[in-house]
């Protein structure tokens, strides 16, 4: 097998049949523009210790690699680590590639950035870097995640952010992806689209998988400092996939390392012929071109994306990263789901168990790794990655455990 | 000065497109542009989505309008192009959609999602010069010089001009720079131009006309459409007339 860890950041931006920038004419010369920014960012040494200072200083890094204790015992199998993503400012991995696409707008002389969202992590993470770098911010956000994410809605808000709740389409992340796009068409110059996972047109995927990959890096480090040896499996859910990147980028060439990405299952994996009751690309989706790349997509027989359904707002998503469709495609990552009953008791779970509440798209990989344990010699060790903190889902959770907050 | 106009298949029906389509025709347009409706449509603005979703619910497939072309073609005699979203050939199959767009008597197809650095992977420009359509290029006023030369290898039949930043949708103003990027296209792009988005009013027709030779009226026959509450193609006919 070739450098995959350097292949999956290539150039071109193909990743086998997957990637490329499919998008209409108005858009190429401003993905060239950033591709040209962004590789030139890559090799600037003063770049990247602007980076690696904000990394260390304003967001927390690096984040602990901590050893579920409880856990490990309570499942009676592997050892069971955790990289708390949550313990970034503002709560999720997202600022990874919010603080490496702002640096990369501010040098570009751009003076707006728009951003979509689903969970209102990313948006959260952009209206942050914003706020700090000084640069207008408006975040679009489908409308049915604005109301389900409305804390999210709040602190944008108090960030200096405009949160447009688009009304468009089913009014997920995807509709909230199409609008930021048509914004970018309409404002070519002096606007940058801060795209918040490792799809879309290239440069997109590459670059955040770039920004994302630090989460590995220290894994790495973190884990044979912990226990002596590389971990033998890693977990990460994955809407997009921008964490699943950002944990595995690092492993891609570690051939003993199994790795596996944990899709929203929904209600279960049923679906008509418009719309589904999950979100798991992998099961019964297929390949397809849609906003700008050519990737695995949730769509029916001519085409058309299904809408898709997931208790978490940022796994709702019909389609996912053109790398992770590679790297499904060619066997180096499996992939599996959790359904969001699953979700809900591995949620509860590792609250009790180590007083940590994970984000609800984050407890699909506890979901994957309640069952993985178990199977396992108590000598094997799992990393899973924790994105993001659970704070941002109250309002889901409190309905859910039957909770009056007012 | 030549006019080209647009419509979705499907909206809001096989029947009324039917009709629409005779009325452009009747009204003396050069070109017909037909939409396959696509859930994602990101070059259209508000007015072209929504018929797009609209003709979806009614359950529009992609073989719908192949037939509804062949159906028109019988009474049309002008050109017709198939304007869609890359992913419809795609899912239909690529050489079959073109062999199939062809038997219907398609002229070119317009799939503003297919740039043609993709034209190694996909085969979208060589695929469709087999089947006699013509690969129509887009150009956008943000297009570099490299860009333009690049395109004018490849370009046939006309190359569309996109009016202004932005998507589909009229606009109350004409793009100031437009004259300046027209004759810069010029310099490079030999063949017929057709400019297109946000043009509605017959001021600015004439004024593009000038300069361009293909004018495209998209998304303002649908507002007119919707707008007009009884008699909806004769309103269509006597605007289309009106600008001629």
């Amino acid at each position: 097998m070739k450098n995959l860890k350097k292949y999956i950041l290539n150039k071109s931006g193909h990743f086998g049949k997957y990637g490329g920038r499919y998008v209409p004419e108005m858009l190429i010369p401003i993905m060239e523009e950033l591709e040209e920014a962004f590789y030139e960012s890559k090799k600037d040494p003063l770049f990247k210790k602007e980076l690696a200072n904000l990394y260390k200083n304003y967001s927390g890094r690096p984040t602990p690699l901590y050893f579920c204790e409880n856990l490990t015992k309570k499942l009676g199998g592997a050892k069971i680590f955790m990289k708390n993503e949550g313990l970034n400012h503002t709560g999720a991995h997202k600022i990874n590639h919010c603080l490496g696409q702002g640096l990369l707008a501010k040098r570009m002389g751009k003076k707006r950035i728009i951003a979509e969202t689903g969970a209102g992590q990313h948006g959260l993470a952009t209206a942050t870097i914003c706020a700090k770098l000084g640069i207008l911010c408006t975040v679009y956000m489908g409308a049915k995640d604005y109301k389900r994410q409305l804390p999210n809605v709040f602190w944008m808000e108090r960030l200096g952010a405009e949160v447009i709740a688009v009304e468009t389409g089913g009014q997920i992340l995807r509709d909230a992806i199409n609008t930021a796009l048509k914004d970018l068409i309409s404002n070519p110059e002096g606007t940058h689209y801060l795209l918040g996972t490792v799809c879309g047109p290239h440069p997109y995927p590459v670059m955040n998988a770039y920004f994302q990959s630090i989460v590995g890096k220290e894994v790495r480090k973190q884990i044979i400092k912990q226990t002596g040896k590389l971990p033998d499996y890693l977990v990460a859910c994955m809407g997009g996939g921008s964490n699943a990147m950002g944990l595995f980028h690092d492993f891609l060439d570690d051939k003993n390392i199994k790795m596996i990405g944990v899709e929203a299952g929904g209600k279960g994996i049923h679906e008509n012929d418009k719309k589904c009751d999950h979100a798991a690309r992998f099961q019964t989706g297929k390949t397809g071109v849609a906003e700008g790349f050519k990737s695995y997509f949730l769509q029916d027989k001519d085409g058309q994306l299904k809408s898709t359904y997931s208790i978490s707002a940022g796994l709702d998503y019909s389609g996912i990263g053109p790398q992770i469709a590679y790297l499904k495609e060619i066997n180096r990552i499996e992939t599996s789901y959790a359904l969001d009953e699953e979700v809900l008791e591995a949620y509860k779970l590792l609250a009790k168990e180590e007083g940590i509440f994970a984000a609800l798209e984050s407890s699909h990989a506890i979901a994957e790794v309640i069952k993985l344990a178990p199977t396992l010699q108590k000598d094997k060790v799992i990393v899973f990655n924790c994105s993001g903190r659970g704070d941002k889902d109250l309002f889901i959770l409190s309905e859910k455990f039957n909770f009056n907050l007012s | 000065m030549k006019l080209m106009t647009h419509i979705v298949a499907g909206y809001p029906t096989m029947e009324e497109s039917e009709k629409i389509a005779m009325a452009m025709y009747e009204s003396g347009v050069s070109f017909i542009e037909v939409q396959i409706p696509f859930s994602d449509p990101i070059a259209d603005g508000p007015t072209i989505m929504k018929a797009n979703e609209i003709s979806l619910q009614n359950g529009t497939t992609p073989r719908d309008c192949m037939e509804f072309i062949k159906r028109i073609k019988k009474k049309i005699k002008i050109p017709i192009f198939i304007m869609t979203y890359f992913n419809i050939p795609f899912n239909y199959g690529l050489e079959k959609f073109c062999e199939d767009a062809s038997d219907a008597g398609v002229y070119g197809l317009i799939i503003p999602d297919m740039p043609i650095d993709e034209e190694k992977y996909e085969h979208y420009i060589s695929l469709c010069k087999k089947h006699n359509l013509h690969a129509i290029q887009v150009i956008s006023q943000m297009s570099r010089l490299e860009r333009l030369k690049a395109l004018s290898k490849v370009a046939s039949g006309f190359v569309y001009c996109i009016s202004s930043l932005g998507t589909t949708g009229t606009r109350s103003e004409l793009n100031p720079k437009l004259e300046k990027y027209l004759k810069n296209v010029k310099r490079y792009i030999k063949i017929p131009l057709a400019v297109g988005f946000g043009i509605s009013t017959k001021e600015q027709v004439k004024l593009v006309g000038k300069k361009a030779e293909i004018v495209v009226i998209g998304s303002k026959i649908i507002n007119l459409y919707n707008e007009t509450a009884t008699d909806k193609i004769t309103a269509i006919k006597s605007f289309l007339k009106d600008l001629m």
